[in-house]
């Protein structure tokens, strides 16, 4: 646990006898045998190539919590802060965002907040400000949480993972990325290097509805208990189309609610469908309970959420 | 002998150089390498905001950071806030409102309401937002906000 790490330090250092060692000190250093600092991408992949047992390390948020309560071991870090992965580019397919572009970046972006306004909303969210300053897209990714917050918002847009190792470049859709908690699709050696974003296609008369919403203890700083991220196109007359909806924390990864979406699409959300709505989704979601909240509250919570998306997309 | 890592940084203006285990967090460095123990390790684990720094110019929890990810940039602690011997206008403003008990939590919470005041963030709902990761036990947030807008009011004078 988390907030646990400090006191447990704390506790085995006042009951190992002799320990005369004040806090701070090697002890605290993070497990690693050795840090590689690759100076590019290709430097980079040939590292991870050489070191099986290596791990990337990009902002490290989630990283240096686990590998210091030993959730997760390396014997040597490749550091990616020199590989010039982050920042944003534009082309007629759309927005490609790198790997190590942080939260804040992504969160304040025009284009991001304009285009892609549920991803812009899910980096907002993460952590608090000093997090988001040091969060990267890549590693959010990466580590393949179930409660990954920029995941939902990535899949209801359509976006594909660019991952690249010393046998070549391949593209992952983000909706295949996650295998289990902690699994992705990425295979020894291989490393993200930027997340693709499909130009949002709108046709005549029909206005594009993008939202990210989660349910946590507090605003800032809390691991989703639950997160709903929901696209939809809706013409004048208020009929969703081409309805998108991806859920975190309701499954051993984010899912999307296939569905929900297919019981939605075509029709205008009036009261009657909303309550069908949240019985198809709690149906097709799996939440387990845990230390963050049971599995009946995950139900309970996903459907005010899927509400509060649907009461959005039918407001005029 | 283990293994170590060059990393050489501009720390409060001033560039050095250390020489420290591959593992090492950019909190340890500050504080064990360099001395500098104004960083406080609260949670170690990026949930509190006592380590805050800022890593050219944005607040990071250095407990989170792998100090040779630091090498090359830019770090200032709460010690480079003030300059020609005096205090930065937001650590005034905290002694001078209240805005510190234990202290324990203060030196993040000046350096993150520093970036704040440099970010031009004048809205005192955002100001908290931007705040919020940073935890105080003691004061109830109330009068560290005050002491965020005396300044901003100072600044629009």
């Amino acid at each position: 646990m988390r907030v646990g790490l400090a006191a447990s330090r704390y506790l085995r250092q006042i009951s190992t006898p002799g320990a005369a060692r004040p806090l701070g000190g090697a002890r605290v250093d993070v497990p690693v045998r050795e840090v590689l600092r690759p100076g590019s991408v290709a430097e980079a992949l040939e590292a991870l190539a050489l070191h099986p047992d290596a791990l990337p390390i990009a902002g490290g948020t989630d990283l240096m919590v686990q590998l210091r309560n030993g959730r997760k071991y390396a014997t040597a870090l490749v550091d990616l802060d020199r590989l010039g992965l982050a920042g944003l580019q534009e082309s007629d397919e759309g927005i490609t965002i790198g790997a190590g572009t942080r939260m804040d970046a992504i969160a304040a972006d025009p284009r991001i907040r304009r285009l892609y306004p549920a991803l812009a909303e899910a980096a907002a969210q993460i952590g608090a400000w000093p997090i988001q300053c040091r969060a990267t897209l890549g590693g959010n990714l990466a580590n393949a949480s179930p409660a990954a917050d920029t995941a939902p918002a990535l899949i209801v847009e359509g976006a594909r993972l660019v991952v690249a190792s010393t046998a070549g470049t391949r593209q992952v859709p983000v909706e295949e990325f996650f295998l289990a908690p902690g699994r992705s699709a990425l295979t020894p050696g291989e490393l993200i290097i930027s997340v693709r974003l499909p130009s949002p296609e709108l046709g005549p008369g029909l206005r594009a509805v993008e939202r990210f919403v989660k349910v946590g203890p507090r605003r800032e700083q809390i691991i989703s208990i639950v997160s709903l991220a929901g696209r939809a196109l809706v013409g004048t007359d208020g009929t969703l189309f081409e309805v998108r909806l991806a859920l975190g924390s309701v499954a051993p990864t984010p899912v999307r609610a296939r569905r929900t979406e297919h019981l939605l699409t075509g029709r205008r959300p009036d009261a009657e469908l909303r309550r069908e709505a949240v019985r198809v989704l709690q149906d097709e979601i799996a939440p387990i309970g845990d230390v963050r909240a049971p599995a009946g509250y995950r139900r309970i919570a996903c459907a005010v959420l899927l509400d509060r998306f649907l009461e959005e997309a039918s407001r005029g | 002998m283990a293994e170590r890592v060059t990393v050489s940084l501009t720390l409060n203006g001033e560039r050095r150089t250390f020489e420290v285990p591959p593992g090492r967090r950019l909190l340890d460095l500050l504080r064990d390498d360099a001395g500098l123990i104004g960083t406080k390790e609260g949670c170690g684990a990026g949930e509190c905001g006592a380590c805050t720094v800022l890593l050219d110019g944005s607040p990071v929890t250095s407990c989170l950071v792998l100090a040779a990810s630091a090498d090359g940039h830019d770090v200032v602690t709460v010690e480079g806030l003030a300059s020609a011997g005096r205090l930065h206008p937001f650590q005034e403003a905290l002694v001078t409102r209240g805005g510190v008990q234990c202290g324990f939590c203060t030196p993040g919470i000046a350096v993150t309401g520093a970036a704040i005041l440099a970010h031009r963030e004048a809205d005192p709902s955002e100001q908290a937002r931007l705040l919020s990761g940073n935890l105080c036990r003691c004061t109830g947030y109330t009068k560290v906000i005050e002491a965020l807008q005396a300044v901003t009011g100072m600044e629009h004078e």
